[in-house]
């Protein structure tokens, strides 16, 4: 059998063919055929265009030009025969629309499809969410960006992949899916909801139209995403998160690269160079921001207490590293990446050692997506132990505004089986919240997640005093270093701003345009909050980070407009 | 900064208005300071950058007893857009202002013809208008979807960019000896029986010699006090911006009938608003945007210029503008004595380095102004008899 093929011309105009595996993005296949490099910015800083670096979605940087058709991101693209892939320049050129103009209604908006409960996201704990209210009795509708359910902790194979599982943790993510669908519960995939104006009005693309809906209740399950790591370099094609690494190897089966450093703070960074020398690519080091565990023994002890299953899996990764000669370099934080003479990547960690790859991985832990929860009214309060906003919330997950709920990483960062413990209970209160009759296995169930989650808790405050370290902000960037990477804003230029006048967060905003980008202000808006609380004694509060807006993503306008009138 | 206690001009409000004032109190040697209050109403801060000259069909059809207003207030804008070309000079530095002209458009014969009325009565009054039919529309606009059967051209249009013009100007300022205080919001105004007047912010007391109040739709409930009746009304307005293209629309393009404007930006984006509403949310007031504007804005949009459809949107958001009664309130007020007015009627912005130029002018007392502002005076409304 022949291998698809697509095409790709570079930044000098050259074209060539690639092959790919059906089902890959188009991020897997052109980083298998070794293309980092995907597009140019508007002000070309570093030297360097932008590649994939979340591998989510989220960041917006791996944008390329497929069939004419600019800005599409690689990372959550499907490679199709007979594409032509473009390096992009900026800042691309509108297309026009194939089919007819949309005409201008000045009829109102049709009335919001009503459902009871709406589930937005298809991950551990959405999906948990989802199967335990229909067994609640309630009729539910999910949302799911992706193509496939699952998220990012039970990352299936891309659909279409012709791949089984590869360990235990994806057979389970396959088996809730599995679950999920056969639960009676609609699941709109590939979907979104870019428009959060009130409970009753919240607007989704479901891939050929946007449709109102106003559920009886929202269980927000939208989960987290890397928290960025701003170094000298950390924009370069190549660089990357862990998660985006998992993600092509996982869903993809490709490597980043045939070299691979790994730097970052928490238990995912090792699972990942684990998996990554287990497929073939050689780990050069694994750099960890915390002490050895052996300096932590009470928190090490606690651990294995907790949940000496989750701990043992933990030893067989330190064993497999150690088993592959992958040095674990601790207390040692990636400081800067560089463009080394080879065309390899220069990776220069604290204590000096610079290692040569083709893929630098960070993984310094993750930042709740909370966005739709906070454009809908939650009131959010700044964790200063784990150094994240999370929405408040009572003994049933829900949120300060009522009947909208908050479950698994978005509300904090809690891991997968907590997050489905939390989905259990939130679907039984929305259940009692609308006065259905709950099952009495559901209250049973409901009382028996309560357990289980109490004991994830301590396993996660455990965890995390074994891993506890101390975050880099904005310290370990120079003034030329990018900062907000979407607008391409240097620690330099916002330094300048502070300095005149002591501005807050949205003055700083308008005047160098950080936080103004296609990624909302995701990567850089915490980064900028903490920095004007330390400098400017301002708070941490609910209005510390920039007010959320539609859309919750870029999204097109045809796909805005293409209104569904159904009733 | 530790607030001063006495100034010889306090300026309510550090739109563009309120800091135009202050550059031009500055410049002539005046010790200035403005207090803003950025969190509450901002009008400056969210604006889009539209230079308007034409009378924009919307209000027409809006307030239709503003219209004897608006023809009055004419060569009010033309002067504004000719001042923000002498402004960018001054600042000496790039505001990405351009005066490439506007077109508003018309979809059909009678609107054509409407447009083609108000074209002869603004070129009576003096504008650079023209009328253009399709086949003129498709050599200068191709851009425009084929919905579209003529529009009004006017010379002295534009666009500029609000956020590196508030800068620019804001840095002039301080350049030229003004101070600036930032998240201060006066509450309360009061003469001082010493002469002069008392400001009152939660910051303390601020003696001013002489104050003129630019704030905006916030004006109002700062005379109201005083027994003058200004009805300053806030309008919170939607707003949308699009991802950068390769340049595409070279103009600002309204619509004689609808409420829209469209522009593209030095960097490629595309701004679309125009009017829709948006509103005022929660114990702060803040501009919170609307699904229906929207979407109902997007869809004009996308039908005026077709591609706009492909592009997507980035981000929108709502800014207040002022209304009052289609002509701007500015001046002393009667009966007392060196508290002054600088709100401009409608298109605040556009009108905004004019308008501070002559209220700084009336603060100073200056006879040589390039208008009457006399018809303009707060002493046109209600309450005003009693102060006089």
């Amino acid at each position: 059998m022949t291998q698809p093929s697509l095409s790709w011309q570079d930044a000098a105009g050259d074209s060539r063919e690639i092959g790919f595996r059906p089902g890959q993005s188009i991020a897997a296949a052109l980083t298998a055929a070794g293309v980092r490099e995907l597009r140019a910015t508007r002000r070309g800083l570093d030297g360097e265009g932008r590649g994939l670096h979340c591998g989510m979605g989220v960041c917006q940087d791996c944008l390329v030009e497929v069939d004419g058709e600019p800005n599409t991101r690689a990372c959550v693209t499907k490679a199709r025969l007979g594409m032509r892939l473009r390096h992009q320049d900026f800042p691309g050129v509108a297309r026009l629309l194939d089919g007819p103009v949309p005409v201008p209604d000045d009829s109102p908006l049709p009335a919001p499809q009503v459902v009871d409960l709406l589930v937005l996201g298809g991950g551990a704990a959405g999906l948990s969410a989802a199967i335990a209210a229909r067994r609640c009795g309630l009729d539910v509708l999910v949302v799911e960006e992706r193509g496939a359910l699952g998220g990012q902790y039970y990352k299936q194979p891309a659909p279409g992949l012709d791949a089984s599982a590869l360990d235990a943790q994806q057979a389970e993510g396959g088996a809730l899916a599995a679950a999920a669908e056969a639960s009676g519960a609609r699941i709109l995939r590939g979907a979104e909801l870019w428009g959060a104006f009130d409970l009753d009005r919240l607007a989704i693309f479901d891939g050929t139209r946007t449709r109102l809906v106003a559920p009886r209740a929202v269980i927000v399950a939208a989960g987290a995403y890397e928290r960025p790591h701003v170094v000298p370099g950390w924009t370069l094609p190549g660089v990357m998160t862990t998660g985006a690494a998992q993600t092509l190897w996982r869903s993809h089966r490709v490597l980043p690269g045939r070299r691979v450093l790994v730097a970052g703070n928490g238990p995912l960074n090792m699972q990942v160079a684990c998996e990554l020398a287990e497929g073939g690519a050689q780990v050069v080091a694994v750099a960890e921001a915390a002490p050895h565990p052996a300096r932590r023994p009470l928190a090490a002890v606690a651990l294995a207490a907790a949940d000496p299953v989750l701990a043992a899996k933990g030893v067989r990764y330190l064993a497999a590293l150690a088993r592959r000669r992958v040095p674990l370099l601790h207390d040692t934080v990636l400081r800067a990446v560089a463009r080394a003479p080879s065309g390899a990547l220069q990776a220069t960690l604290t204590g000096g050692a610079a290692f040569e790859a083709d893929a630098v991985l960070l993984g310094y832990g993750f930042l709740p997506s909370h966005e739709t929860l906070r454009a809908l009214g939650a009131e959010c309060a700044f964790d200063a132990a784990r150094a994240q906003f999370v929405p408040l919330r009572d003994d049933d997950a829900m949120t300060t505004v009522p009947g909208l709920f908050a479950v698994g990483d978005c509300a904090g960062l809690g891991g997968a089986p907590a997050a489905r413990e939390e989905g259990v209970i939130a679907a039984v209160a929305v259940a009692l919240r609308l006065d259905r009759e709950v099952p009495v296995a559901m209250l049973e169930a409901r009382t028996a997640a309560r357990l289980r989650l109490a004991r994830h808790r301590r396993f996660q405050d455990a965890l995390w005093a074994l891993f506890a370290a101390p975050r880099a902000g904005l310290s370990l960037a120079e003034a030329t270093t990018v900062v907000c990477r979407c607008e391409e804003v240097t620690k330099g230029e916002i330094d300048a701003a502070l300095a005149d006048g002591a501005p807050a967060l949205g003055e700083v905003k308008r005047r160098t345009r950080c936080g103004m980008g296609r990624c909302q202000g995701r990567y850089c808006g915490q980064l900028l909050a903490e920095h004007l609380a330390a400098t400017q004694g301002r708070p941490l509060d609910n209005l510390a980070l920039f007010a959320p807006r539609a859309p919750v993503k870029p999204i097109a306008i045809a796909d805005i407009v293409a209104l569904d009138r159904a009733p | 900064m530790t607030p001063p206690r006495e100034v010889a001009v306090a300026i309510v409000g550090g739109g563009i208005v309120g800091l135009c004032t202050a550059l031009e109190l500055a410049r002539a040697g005046t010790e200035v300071l403005v207090l803003d209050d950025a969190a509450r109403l901002g009008g400056t801060t969210a604006n889009a950058g539209s230079l308007h000259v034409q009378m924009q069909s919307r209000f027409i059809r809006m307030y239709p007893e503003q219209v004897p207003g608006l023809e009055r207030s004419l060569p009010l804008y033309t002067a504004a857009a000719r001042r923000w070309t002498e402004l960018e000079r001054e600042l000496g530095t790039s505001i990405e202002l351009k005066p490439s002209g506007g077109l508003m458009v018309a979809e059909t014969t009678e609107s054509y013809e409407f447009l083609a009325r108000k074209c002869e009565r603004e070129k009576r009054l003096g504008l650079r208008v023209e009328m253009l039919g399709r086949a003129e529309l498709a050599r200068i606009a191709p851009y425009l979807g084929e919905a579209v059967v003529g529009a009004e051209f006017c010379a002295e249009e534009g666009k500029l960019n609000p956020l590196l013009a508030n800068q620019a100007v804001r840095r002039a300022v301080l350049a030229e000896g003004g101070a600036i205080l930032p998240e201060t919001r006066v509450e309360h105004l009061a003469p001082d029986p010493r002469g002069g007047w008392v400001l009152r912010s939660a910051s303390g007391e601020l003696r001013a010699g002489r104050v003129v109040l630019a704030a905006g739709a916030g004006t109002g409930g700062l005379l109201a006090p005083l027994g003058l009746r200004v009805p300053t009304v806030a309008e919170p307005l939607h707003m949308n911006v699009t991802e950068a293209t390769a340049p595409l629309i070279s103009h600002l393009v309204q619509h004689a009938e609808r409420m829209i404007t469209l522009k593209q930006l030095a960097a490629g984006q595309v701004v679309v608003g125009g009017g829709w509403p948006a509103r005022l949310h929660g114990e702060r007031q803040h501009p919170t945007v609307e699904a229906s504007s929207l979407i109902g804005n997007l869809r004009l949009a996308s039908h005026i210029v077709p591609r706009l459809a492909r592009l997507r949107l980035i981000r929108s958001w709502a800014g207040v503008n002022t209304t009052v009664d289609g002509q701007c309130v500015l001046g002393e007020v009667p009966g007392r004595p060196g508290l002054f007015t600088a709100v401009p009627g409608d298109a605040g912005y556009t009108l905004g380095p004019l308008v501070g130029r002559l209220a700084a002018g009336a603060v100073l007392g200056r006879r040589d102004l390039d208008f009457d502002i006399r018809p303009f005076s707060p002493g046109r409304f209600a309450g005003a008899a009693a102060l006089a």
